[in-house]
């Protein structure tokens, strides 16, 4: 369990920063000169001014809103339906094992599939709207939370269960008491790499098929040769993703902290 | 009536590669109602599979522990076990740490209360109730441990090496208090220890294992009070006569024992 040191939070700006901020000063400079120059086709690069003014372009004429609001809604279904299966799963198979026996065989089968390769049969059984996007999205996250939230369990220490088994603890009360708390990590681990691809899951579906959200922006720039907006929309498309995590993780601190950060 | 019988205990296990091992043979002991037995012996003479046995951890091979007269089958709620690290739940507080067997229990809130303040002030915890065990030192740690076995009022406490991973000065004061407390709640208490000086310390009789397969040894009086000083030339004559038999482990090796401590 890693120990924020209150000195690591206060950093020094340090010579190491200001050449890193210097690097990607000088890049984007680079990238602004390439272009305005002449050097570099607008088709494969776009200036960061034009990316700015693209950015600005979108967000205050409306076009980015409803595109913005329907892949989250779409990655969010699936995602929040993933956890709750995923959790839910795991909770079960922990509580009785011969339900882990009999389903691991299935589970992992399913898991095996390269899930773009289901696409196009979700797309024939919900359309190409928000049901086939969200389906993607939770097969994207579920068994990575499923797995994550059982290998925790697994790995509880044998410690902790001799402590419950002292004090004859029943099975439920061994495992809601002794054996998720001290799973937490990893379950939380799991939801944070789940998070990551459920975003990659809802923009490869809206990318091959749909008409509308964030993946289907950014196919449309492309064939229309909008290359400041595919950059702008690179650069959202990340943000969300590492925003995606740094919330999960607030999360996890505002439950863990007062046991993990002392 | 003893309180614990332990009777013809046999433990065979089967290693890695698939030897059988018998880490006990034929342990016969009964420790009396308020007596304080320690169990020393070689590392790896399975003084811990036996205290874990008689918890109710770990299945014997042959033979039955009985808790006043009757037999033991798995845990018992009359049986406490105060483990080797503490095993403290790093996201309970202290308070909610003594609480845990209390609330499997299901002992209701408002009695709970009065029972967590008495043991926690008891081991001295007074003012850390509302810390988690990494806020702690790991004597406080083990405090917590023993008020977290005390609080159920079990007839017998099982001790695993309790002291063995804090300081020496810490130790000794531990070993003090849990005297106390033994006066104060007349507890009966089987502990294990490599230390043969906390043994006599704390002990009334001292069982000493051979190595394994292990048998019991020999078994040491100790016929002082239970607070005894801790260089009473009885004590220390105990201790060196212990340390020379635990070095010759039952067989004829030439002993090189220098007879201090």
């Amino acid at each position: 369990m890693e120990k924020k040191k209150k000195s690591k939070n206060k950093k020094k700006f340090t010579w190491v920063n200001l050449a890193q901020l210097l690097t990607v000063a000088a890049f984007l400079l680079w990238m602004q000169w390439a272009v305005d120059s002449g050097r570099v086709l607008t088709i494969f690069v776009a200036s960061p001014t034009s990316i700015v003014e693209e950015g600005i372009e979108i967000i205050t004429d409306g076009t980015l809103w409803p595109h913005l609001l329907l892949t989250i809604q779409e990655a969010l279904a699936g995602y929040l339906s993933a956890v709750v299966a995923g959790i839910a799963v795991g909770l079960i198979w922990t509580l009785f094992p011969v339900s882990e026996k009999y389903m691991n065989v299935f589970c992992s089968s399913i898991m095996a599939v390269p899930k773009v390769a289901i696409l196009p049969l979700l797309i024939l059984w919900f359309g190409i709207g928000f049901q086939s996007k969200a389906f993607l999205v939770f097969l994207f996250s579920v068994f990575t939370i499923l797995y994550n939230t059982v290998t925790g369990t697994k790995e509880c220490k044998k410690e902790y269960l001799k402590v419950a088994k002292v004090f004859k603890a029943n099975r439920f009360q061994t495992v809601f008491l002794v054996i998720i708390p001290a799973a937490l990590p990893s379950i939380f681990n799991g939801l944070k790499l789940a998070a990551a691809t459920a975003l990659t899951g809802v923009l490869f579906s809206e990318m091959q098929s749909a008409r509308a959200g964030l993946g289907y922006l950014l196919t449309e720039s492309q064939n229309l040769l909008n290359t400041p907006r595919m950059f702008f929309l690179i650069i959202l498309i990340t943000l969300l993703s590492v925003g995606a995590v740094k919330l999960i993780d607030a999360i996890e601190y505002a439950i863990s902290y007062r046991w993990r950060h002392v | 009536m003893p309180a614990i019988s332990i009777k013809n205990i046999n433990k065979t296990y089967i290693d890695q590669d698939g030897n059988e091992v018998q880490a006990l043979h034929d342990i016969n002991l009964d420790v009396a109602e308020g007596e304080f037995v320690c169990i020393v012996g070689p590392s790896g003479c399975g003084k811990s599979t036996l205290l874990e046995i008689v918890a109710g951890l770990l299945d014997a091979t042959g033979g039955e522990v009985m808790l006043d007269g009757q037999p033991v089958r798995g845990t018992s709620r009359d049986i406490g076990v105060v483990f080797q690290d503490a095993s403290l739940f790093p996201w309970r507080t202290v308070r909610k740490n003594v609480a845990f067997g209390l609330e499997i229990a299901g002992v209701p809130k408002e009695g709970r209360e009065e029972r967590l303040k008495r043991y926690i002030s008891m081991v001295s915890l007074n003012g850390f109730e509302n810390k988690y065990p990494a806020q702690l030192s790991g004597g406080m740690r083990q405090r917590a441990g023993i008020a977290r076995t005390l609080a159920m009022n079990p007839k017998v406490i099982l001790m695993d090496e309790p002291f063995s991973a804090v300081d020496h000065l810490t130790k000794c004061t531990l070993q003090e208090e849990l005297i106390n407390i033994r006066q104060a709640e007349n507890k009966t208490v089987l502990f294990v220890t490599h230390d043969i000086n906390e043994a006599v310390f704390l002990a009334d009789r001292v069982v000493l294992l051979s190595p394994r397969p292990s048998t019991i040894q020999k078994i040491y009086e100790i016929p002082l009070e239970q607070k005894r000083g801790r260089n009473d030339p009885l004590l220390l004559k105990i201790a060196a006569e212990i340390a020379k038999d635990i070095n010759s482990g039952g067989q004829d090796i030439p002993n090189n024992y220098w007879g201090n401590l």
